[in-house]
């Protein structure tokens, strides 16, 4: 619990990562780390898609530009697609938005492609920590201006 | 005459031959696949001055015949003229004249299914390179002390950039006036591709004598042009010369030098992150909306434009989304063209950013644009 007047918490930097999961898979997959209760920060801003292969690269791009510090792709595993062939489209677009964003100049943790089942919680919960340690570890995303919080 | 064959052919018509460059052959074609009926229209260049040309669609003949002579100094691309034609005949055929880079955006187009590549001719041009009409004015205000308004005639031979009025002929090596900083649009002085042989036909005057052009034929279409101007007794064709074959690939392989010479003197990398974002950021910072880069872009195929869509001009970005967007959408496909610099209003270079992008790409999933019917590594999935 925070006292008043105890300022420390609010000069650490949180960043803000916005994460796109694919309904079958990663979204239940977070809720199975919600469900077995494993520690995660509250880094992350969720956006369901009913696929991975729906998230637009444009998408991606209008995050960065609103402000997230780091973009994830989650989906299901090769081969596991429950529309047989969304992750390996969702893996294409990822291919291609890296170069491009690597291009731009943005550091590689700020995008990131991870494949997650519904039943992986625990590994879904260390991702996140994982991600969070990273960002928290590169800074703030060069193309966040000054005044978004 | 048969597909791969390499011959020399020029019009019969003499005035044709004369008003013409070299012996007015393309003219021809366009004016026998009209009156075959092989074609329902054709393209074609209408000059109004040695600095402007306004492309036109017409199905008329003497339309075609009026438009003879070439423009060095009218940097047009016909790849989004050809795309509407085919959208208001979808069952139409076309012919038109083509660089290697209104070649290629035809091609990558026909990819992406706006052209039927079996119902259009394209009859290629060799390509040394266009000019920026109002930078060649200035130039020959400055280098050459000629009136551009007398300017009566142009060519480019053997490394010299000619020009010619009533009374005089000028000639400044190409290397001298681009070191000025004129002569070729910089999108030309870096491209390799230099002879159309993903065309129909490959037209040029390499290796031709004076009043005739160098012709080699690639494919079936383009042997059926030829034979179609040659039974309705409109050209003359003659086996090409060994020395003329000889002669063509010397002066392509040059060129292709020049243009290795080039892209690396302007493709300088930019090794560190934040100075790469930087650069681009600069860059960009200038843009005013106006969505003409996308408009002239040859190779840019939307319906319903996810540039513009994702796009508000009350955006607060550190880089346009609609750049960004755009970098990305020709990541496979940004031929260099430079259509986009040329019509730019607030002068960025967009050329050298999309092929900066572009280029890495490309060379990654080792596919170049427009030279053949390869899937594009964004429509290859496994």
């Amino acid at each position: 619990m925070r006292l008043r007047g105890d300022r420390s918490m609010e000069e650490e930097w949180i960043p803000k990562i916005t994460l796109f999961c694919c309904n079958w898979c990663s979204y239940a997959g977070s809720d199975d780390a919600g469900v077995g209760r494993k520690q995660q920060p509250p880094t992350t801003r969720t956006i369901r898609v009913m696929c991975s292969g729906r998230t637009d690269p444009a998408f991606v791009l209008a995050a960065l530009l609103e402000g997230s510090d780091a973009v994830l792709f989650t989906g299901c595993h090769i081969g596991d697609c429950h529309y047989i062939s969304g992750n390996y489209k969702a893996k294409k677009k990822f291919e291609m938005l890296k170069e491009v964003v690597d291009e731009l100049g943005l550091e590689d943790e700020r995008l990131q492609l991870q494949w997650i089942s519904a039943s992986e919680g625990s590994e879904f919960a260390a991702y996140i920590n994982k991600v969070t340690e990273e960002i928290k570890a590169i800074g703030p995303s060069p193309l966040r201006q000054e005044w978004m919080k | 005459m048969k597909i791969g064959d390499c011959v020399v052919a020029w019009s019969k018509d003499e005035e044709l031959r004369k008003m013409g460059a070299s012996g007015g052959l393309v003219t021809s074609l366009l004016v026998g696949a009209l009156e075959t009926e092989l074609v329902d229209e054709v393209i074609a260049l209408r000059k109004i001055s040695e600095f402007e040309g306004v492309p036109i669609r017409t199905s008329d003949t003497d339309e075609a015949i009026r438009s003879a002579g070439s423009l060095h100094a009218a940097p047009i691309n016909l790849t989004k003229f050809a795309v509407r034609f085919f959208e208001e005949h979808p069952d139409g055929a076309i012919a038109l004249p083509v660089k290697p880079c209104d070649c290629r955006g035809i091609i990558e187009q026909a990819k992406r299914r706006k052209i039927d590549m079996d119902r259009i001719y394209l009859i290629g041009l060799n390509c040394g390179g266009t000019m920026d009409p109002i930078t060649t004015m200035e130039m020959l205000e400055k280098m050459y002390e000629m009136d551009p308004k007398k300017i009566v005639e142009e060519e480019i031979l053997k490394g010299k950039l000619i020009f010619k009025t009533e009374e005089e002929e000028k000639a400044i090596s190409i290397d001298e006036v681009e070191e000025a900083g004129y002569g070729r649009r910089e999108s030309c002085r870096y491209c390799g591709i230099n002879i159309p042989m993903m065309a129909d036909l490959a037209c040029g005057n390499w290796g031709a004598g004076e009043d005739e052009t160098f012709v080699e034929i690639l494919t079936e279409k383009g042997l059926r042009l030829m034979k179609s101007a040659v039974d309705h007794g409109l050209i003359e064709t003659a086996p090409a010369p060994e020395k003329g074959i000889k002669i063509r690939e010397k002066t392509n392989s040059v060129m292709e030098n020049v243009a290795k010479t080039w892209y690396e003197k302007v493709f300088v990398p930019i090794e560190d992150r934040s100075e790469r974002m930087k650069y681009y950021m600069d860059a960009m910072e200038d843009c005013i909306d106006c969505e003409a880069c996308k408009y002239v872009c040859p190779v840019c195929s939307c319906d319903e434009s996810k540039c513009i869509g994702f796009y508000d001009p009350m955006d607060s970005h550190k880089i346009s989304i609609y750049h960004l967007i755009r970098l990305l959408h020709l990541a496979d496909s940004c031929i260099g063209c430079g259509q986009c610099t040329d019509v730019c209003p607030a002068e960025i270079p967009l050329t050298i950013l999309h092929k900066r992008v572009a280029d890495r790409i490309q060379a990654k999933y080792d596919y170049i644009p427009g030279i053949d019917m390869k899937t594009p590594p964004f429509f290859e999935v496994e």
